[in-house]
This record gives structure tokens, sequence and C-alpha cells, in this order.
């Protein structure tokens, strides 16, 4: 009885629609290459760390949890990615940021995009602009983020959300 | 059975964990908004200037979302703040339900904005230059164009794609000065008997870059009169680098009655000034330059095919302390081919959206 038990169990967890875990996975081995190992971790932000991002970036987190990725090849450390979500006009936008050891975004990647406009920010070419931008960059759309016609306001909440997410790494690399 | 009872309680718990992580989505109703307020001076030919305050359009935006895949969304819209015997206007803009089934396709139904132009489907004031929206967008592309309509969407490797049915102009009431405009139904008791057909097709994968272009076919109906109308047009827009630029072409060709095309295009060249100094504030200097022609061809030709055509020079200034807020000044004028005549425009405002 356990053994079946336990193959219901497996069983269950296949049949469920796994879009997001699926494309979580391919999103970090797209970025970190196929031979990785990762751990996942939902962190709960502290409170003061939270505000003083929130104020810096001036959007609000999507909620007091994260989740927080170790990756590793050959069992030793090689990045770490956190996977977010911001609100478009009217629905949330999944998306997850890939880091180096020193905090620097090697990838970015919108995971699930909900909303009828405003599409075009989970391409490629417009998600790599992010490559080598840290907690000191600007992340000013038009400057040195560009903008995509029709899709002003996913642009604008993605990049918050990117920045918000070089701070929030700071803090969890400690 | 008391195994079997723990069975089933385990696969329940299991498929709710699991339902929970990644679970981002909760239904829920949103709102939103956009306005303007503007001054406008105008001086036509050698007539006395007048000035006037108009706050212009207050719109609000209200949706609500059952699930990931459906959703509402609506605009309701209040022109010149004051409905009272013709003046003002009180407008049902957009009410529509979503279907969104996938990056590549979608559908929605109701009242909703034909994908004709850059600016019909985005229209907030912070998203385009000048106090009032491009003549282009009045007199060639009518903006904002909203009606009962059906569309499909999608978006496959950059390339996005709109097709949509769309309710029927009233040929009736299409003119010489201003084109298709005053024909648009504004889903009011449309005659349902036909349909206006429409494709766009816009590439976004290169950054910062909006390229593409749409074709309209409606065989339009009045009382009194029956026009197939086609309308082509193509828009590119590039901002990224500090550098705003857009262009947009347009031409609308009519297959009987006095007038047989309408025709006009316009681009904008703007770069923000406020980086070379680092601040957060936009300051976005502007140039435009217009032709418009709603007569370019005319079945009597002369200068019927001149009265109506014009050019406008504009410059202008968009300065924006943060995305969704936006002051703005420009100065234009235009020149009417016919005769030289000369007319000035001051216009200044300030507009938002949320």
């Amino acid at each position: 009885m356990k053994k079946m038990t336990l193959l219901f169990l497996l069983l269950s967890f296949t049949v469920f629609p796994q879009d997001i875990k699926d494309k979580v996975n391919q999103a970090l081995k797209n970025c970190f290459g196929n031979n990785i190992q990762f751990e996942i971790e939902k962190v709960r932000i502290e409170k003061n760390i939270k505000n003083d991002i929130e104020k810096t970036v001036g959007q609000k987190f999507f909620s007091e949890e994260i989740y927080f990725y170790k990756i590793f090849e050959n069992k030793s450390i090689i990045g770490f990615a956190l996977l977010d979500n911001v609100y478009g006009k009217s629905l949330p936008i999944t998306f997850m940021v890939m880091f180096d050891l020193n905090g620097k975004i090697i990838c970015s990647d919108i995971i699930k995009y909900r909303e009828p406009y405003g599409g075009a920010v989970q391409s490629k070419e417009w998600n790599s602009q992010f490559k080598g931008k840290d907690a000191q960059s600007e992340f000013i759309v038009g400057k040195d983020v560009s903008s995509i016609s029709g899709a002003t306001i996913s642009v604008n909440s993605v990049t918050k959300g990117i920045k918000k997410l070089t701070l929030l790494i700071k803090w969890l690399m400690k | 059975m008391k195994n079997l009872f723990l069975l089933i309680v385990t696969i329940l718990l299991s498929k709710s964990l699991f339902a929970q992580e990644f679970e981002f989505f909760e239904p829920k109703a949103t709102i939103g908004g956009y306005g303007e307020l503007h001054y406008n001076n105008e001086k036509i030919g050698s007539s006395p200037s007048k000035s006037i305050w108009d706050f212009h359009r207050f719109v609000l935006f209200f949706g609500y979302s059952w699930s990931e895949k459906w959703s509402f969304k609506s605009e309701v819209e209040l022109e010149h703040n004051f409905v009272k015997n013709g003046q003002g206007e009180l407008e049902l803009e957009q009410a529509y339900v979503n279907y969104h089934h996938s990056d590549l396709l979608g559908f929605n139904v109701g009242i909703i904005l034909p994908s004709i132009g850059l600016i019909n489907e985005f229209h907030e004031p912070p998203l385009f230059f000048g106090t009032e929206r491009p003549v282009y967008h009045n007199l060639i592309i009518p903006t904002t164009w909203f009606g009962s309509g059906a569309s499909i969407y999608g978006n496959y490797n950059g390339f996005d794609y709109r097709l949509t049915l769309f309710e029927t102009l009233n040929s009736d009431k299409f003119s010489l000065s201003q084109g298709i405009r005053p024909g648009r139904m504004k889903g009011y008791k449309t005659d349902a008997s036909r349909f206006l057909y429409s494709v766009k097709l816009d590439y976004l994968n290169f950054p910062g870059l909006k390229v593409g272009g749409s074709l309209s076919f409606n065989n339009a109906k009045g009382d009194s009169t029956n026009i197939d109308v086609t309308i082509s047009e193509v828009h590119a827009k590039y901002d990224a680098n500090n550098i705003i630029a857009v262009f947009e072409f347009g031409n609308i060709n009519y297959n009987s009655g006095e007038l047989k095309a309408s025709r006009g295009y316009y681009f904008d060249l703007g770069y923000n000034v406020a980086s070379i100094f680092n601040l957060s504030t936009k300051i976005i200097p502007f140039i435009r330059y217009s032709d418009i022609n709603t007569a370019a061809e005319t079945l009597s030709g002369g200068d019927n095919e001149k009265l109506y055509h014009f050019t406008e020079w504009m410059i202008g200034l968009n300065i924006k302390p943060f995305e969704q807020v936006v002051f703005k000044i420009d100065y234009s004028e235009q020149t009417r081919k016919l005769d030289d005549r000369k007319s000035k425009f001051i216009n200044f405002g300030v507009g938002y959206m949320f």
C-alpha cells in the first residue's frame, strides 16, 4: 500500500499543469547550462529590507515571500536566481532573474505573461539588455532600458521588478 | 479501508499543495484611468486669435479578471468635462470580454478599438508628443475609434498580429474635410448587415522598435450611399537610447462619390536632454512635420484637392517627472496648399495615466 501511495503521489505531481515549474527549469538551464543542480527556498523578506527596497524603486513587492534558487555545478555554487511577480495593467507577470556570485544579472526571463496587451516584454532581445546590470545600474526606461511601444505599463513594471531583485539579491547573498 | 482513506487524503493533499506552489493568480478587480487638461490658442488665417481651457478627456478604466484566461476590460470617457445640449460627450470607449489562451492566441468581444495606427489602442497622454493628439490621428486615422466588434490576436516570434471584425462606417457621413472621421458609429445601433475587416501585423523583436502596418476593408453604407473603403497604413516607433522617433503614413481609398482618396503622414523626432545632466525627470524637446490631405483625390479634381491639403510644422516639449505624468507645450504652424493661408497654434497642458 505504501508503494501504491508513493506511486499515486508521483502521478498526481506529473498530472498537474507544471508550466511555470517547467519554464523555470528551462530558463535556469538556458542560462547556466544543462549540468546544473539547484535548491529552491521560499524566503520571507525582512520587513525593513522590504520597505527600503520598495522606497528606493517605487514599487511594492508582490508578496512577502520570494522564490530563491541556489545554482550548483559539480557541487559548487555558481549563481543565484529569483522568481517573482509584478502587476501589469491588471494581471501578475511572473519573471525570473539569474545572477552571478557578485549579484550581476546574467539572464532575465518572463516565465508567464497573462495580459492581452504588452506581451512583447517576453522577447529574448528585450530581456537580454539587463545582462551585466546590478544594484548600481540606472534602470531608466528610454535610457538604459529600451521601451516597447504598446507595452509601456509592462515594460515599466518589469524593469522596476528587476531592479528590486538586484537590490534584494545583495541582502540574500549575505 | 483505512489505507484507502489515507491514500485519498495523501493525493488530495499533495495536489492542493502542489497547486498552491507557483499559483500567483487571484481573481481581482483593477481600476485605472487617464486624463488631460489643455490650453488651446489658435489663430486661423487673418481672423483674431482665440484661446480656451479644456479638460479634454477624463477616462476611468475598470477591469476584472475571473481567471488567468478570462477577463473583462472597460473604459468610460467624459470629454470636455460636461455634457449638455450637444456639447461634450459621455462614451463607453471599451467594454469587452477577453480570453487569453496563450501568447499565440486570444480573442475579445464587445466594444473594442480596431488596431489601426499607433495611437488608437495606446492613446494615453504620456505616450505621444504634443498636447493634442497628432493631427494625422484626427483626420486620417480617426482616434479614438471604438465600436462593436471582435478580434483574434497573438504573438509569434516577435510578430504581433490582430484580426478584427468591426462595425461598419456610415458612408453618408464621409466628408472632404474630415475623411472617414464623421462616419464612425461609436457602437450606437450600428447597421449589423456589414462589417469592417481589419488585419494588423507588427514586428517587435528589435529592442525599442515597433514597426508594422494594417489593412482594412469596409463596404460602408448609409441611407443614400454605399462606398467601398480601403484603409492602409504603415507605422514605426523607436524609443531607446534617449531617442524617440515616430513615423506613420495612411491612405484611404473610396470607390464612389466625390471623395476618392484621403492621405497623410507625419514624423516626430525627440531627444531626452535630461539624460545629459543625469536627471531622472525626462525633458524631451521634439519636432513634428505633418502632411495631411483628407481630399487627396476627388472626382472633380482641381481646387477640391488643394482645399483640405495642409502641411504642419510643430516644435514642442514633453516633460515627464515620471512615466505616468506629462507636462506638454507646443507651437505649430499650418500652411494650406490652396492659398498659403497660415494658421498658428499654441497649446499646453498636463496629462496623466495610472
